[in-house]
């Protein structure tokens, strides 16, 4: 909790990012690995300065179509996981159901869904929201359904309804859970975007990395995927922050 | 006088691994009359907390029955308070809340328990932690936090299944005294299960020895002792006859 050990991990953090980036950078000059297998951290810095508007732009695109269907996914999952933790028939007969479509490789419904809705947004944020939402449903779920017994018992003898005991105690003893799960669910969404971009887009990062290997500017490519990287990382932390607040009691922390 | 709840001839029979049936607690009659304060001793194991939770109505007894008195279960939904060996608070609700659960239970509104919650922490030494939250508490105040809980909405019933156990001895002591006030306060009809003898004399009106596997009631003993009954009654010769008494009964 000390913050000047926080400040310490931060720089032996990018300590180490430099160092593996300098030698990054000699090994391309040293062993001359050709720009378009491997460009040198200098090219993709170049690169995203030199296009930096261009990137912006797709960042921007790729982004609003992950949190979108990371919104949809949420969403979904919690209602869904509220509906399955209620009814024990219900979740007997949907659970495999959901399994089950889980295990399609989400990246072989992207060429169907433009063909449904075309190349504009709705098949990117369909795509991230169909990758995303099964790791936010499945631990909130899991935490709705594992009450413990013993609270369980006395609840119902404090006579208690099933819906009671959902909304007093399942629901709130699942949140640390579900918003935990988001992080997972915004690296998914992530990539469910990014898919659908390199499948049926003519925008975002995902189309940008495409086109731009087909050229042989593999400095380009990397820069989108730092950003994207970045993008994640920062986004994460965002999501860490309101995760404490809001659920301060799960860290037992004091106010 | 008619029993507030009384079990016939129940037994129940737990189903172990998918076929072998185990039985917990084989035709007990057990009645609580209104008003009075009964103690279930017995070993470990020997069916005390199936009894409970038989009166609960958590199980349902596989022979034999519960019945309840219509006269005092008016209402659609049974009061009953129970406390267990683990204080089982919520941690995202603060003491306050925590205490009010039972009222938002049975749809009223907390807003009107709030002084009712309020007299009672003062009776239980918790003032002054109303919004502190159940993990910035010691163990002996969670369970004092339990107490409340179990008594805010006024049960007709309380059910208290070891309640103490986990307490260090002074803290025991101090729960006893707390708990015999509130009984003598408030007069709730009581189903304290416990294998502290010592606590069953001292608290209640019977003490029903239970032996075990499977288990039954072994003999029932009447406890004379006028209310309000003090701590020091445990140093008294009757109390440590009585005490002996029902250890040579669980013994035999
Ligand atoms: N859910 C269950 N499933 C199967 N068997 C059970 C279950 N609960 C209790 N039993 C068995 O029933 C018997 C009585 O258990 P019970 O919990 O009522 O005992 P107890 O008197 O409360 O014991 P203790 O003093 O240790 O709390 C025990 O042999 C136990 O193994
Ligand atoms: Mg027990």
């Amino acid at each position: 909790m000390g913050s000047s050990k926080d400040v310490k991990n931060v720089f032996s953090a990018v300590i180490v990012l430099l160092l593996t980036l300098a030698i990054w950078e000699l090994s391309t000059y040293v062993v001359k690995i050709p720009r378009y297998v491997l460009p040198p951290p200098s090219s993709v810095i170049e690169a995203t300065a030199r296009y930096s508007n261009y990137l912006l732009e797709n960042l921007l695109n790729t982004l609003a179509h992950a949190v979108a269907g990371l919104a949809l996914a949420a969403v979904f999952s919690l209602l869904l996981s509220l509906l399955l933790a209620y009814s024990e028939v219900v979740r007997e007969v949907v659970s495999p159901l959901v399994a089950g479509f889980n295990a399609i490789p989400r990246a072989a419904l992207v060429p169907l869904l433009a063909l449904w809705f075309g190349l504009g947004s709705l098949p990117r944020v369909l795509t991230s929201f169909l990758i995303a939402f099964y790791p936010i449903l499945i631990p909130t779920l899991t935490a709705m359904v594992t009450v413990e017994k013993e609270l369980w018992e006395m609840l119902v003898s404090f006579g208690a309804s099933k819906k009671q005991i959902l909304v007093k105690v399942a629901i709130p003893r699942s949140m640390p859970y579900f918003l935990s799960s988001l992080h997972m669910g915004l690296a998914s969404a992530l990539v469910g975007t990014v898919i659908a971009e390199m499948i049926a887009s003519d925008r975002g990062l995902g189309y940008v990395i495409l086109s731009s290997t087909s050229r042989l500017d593999t400095p380009l490519a990397f820069s989108c995927l730092t950003l994207l990287a970045f993008t994640a990382f920062s986004l994460s932390k965002i999501l860490g922050v309101v995760e404490k607040r809001a659920v301060r009691w799960a860290y037992r922390v004091s106010t | 006088m008619e029993s507030l709840v009384r079990l016939k001839n129940v037994t129940v029979r737990y189903r172990s691994n998918g076929r072998r049936y185990l039985t917990a607690v084989s035709n007990v009659d057990l009645g609580v009359s209104p008003g009075e304060f009964v103690a279930v001793v017995g070993r470990s194991g020997c069916g005390k907390t199936t009894l409970l939770k038989v009166v609960a109505g958590l199980i349902k007894p596989d022979e034999g029955e519960v019945a309840y008195s219509e006269r005092f279960f008016n209402g659609s939904k049974k009061k009953i308070g129970v406390m267990f060996q683990s204080p089982l608070l919520l941690p995202w609700r603060n003491v306050l809340e925590n205490i009010l659960l039972p009222i938002e239970i049975i749809g009223e509104d907390p807003a009107n328990y709030v002084e009712r919650a309020l007299i009672l922490m003062e009776r239980t030494g918790l003032r002054g932690f109303e919004y502190s939250y159940p993990w910035e508490l010691s163990g002996g105040m969670q369970q004092r936090v339990a107490l409340c809980r179990a008594l805010i909405h006024r049960p007709q019933l309380l059910l208290l299944d070891e309640p103490f156990s986990s307490l260090d001895a002074i803290t025991r002591e101090e729960m006893w005294v707390l708990l015999e006030s509130v009984f003598l306060y408030e007069n709730y009809t009581t189903l304290l299960v416990t294998h502290d003898i010592r606590e069953a004399v001292l608290l209640s009106d019977r003490v029903v020895v239970m032996s075990g596997k499977p288990g039954r009631v072994k003999t029932e003993v009447e406890i004379p002792f006028k209310r309000p009954r003090n701590i020091s009654l445990q140093y008294s010769k009757e109390f440590n006859e009585y005490v002996a008494k029902i250890k040579s009964m669980l013994s035999e």
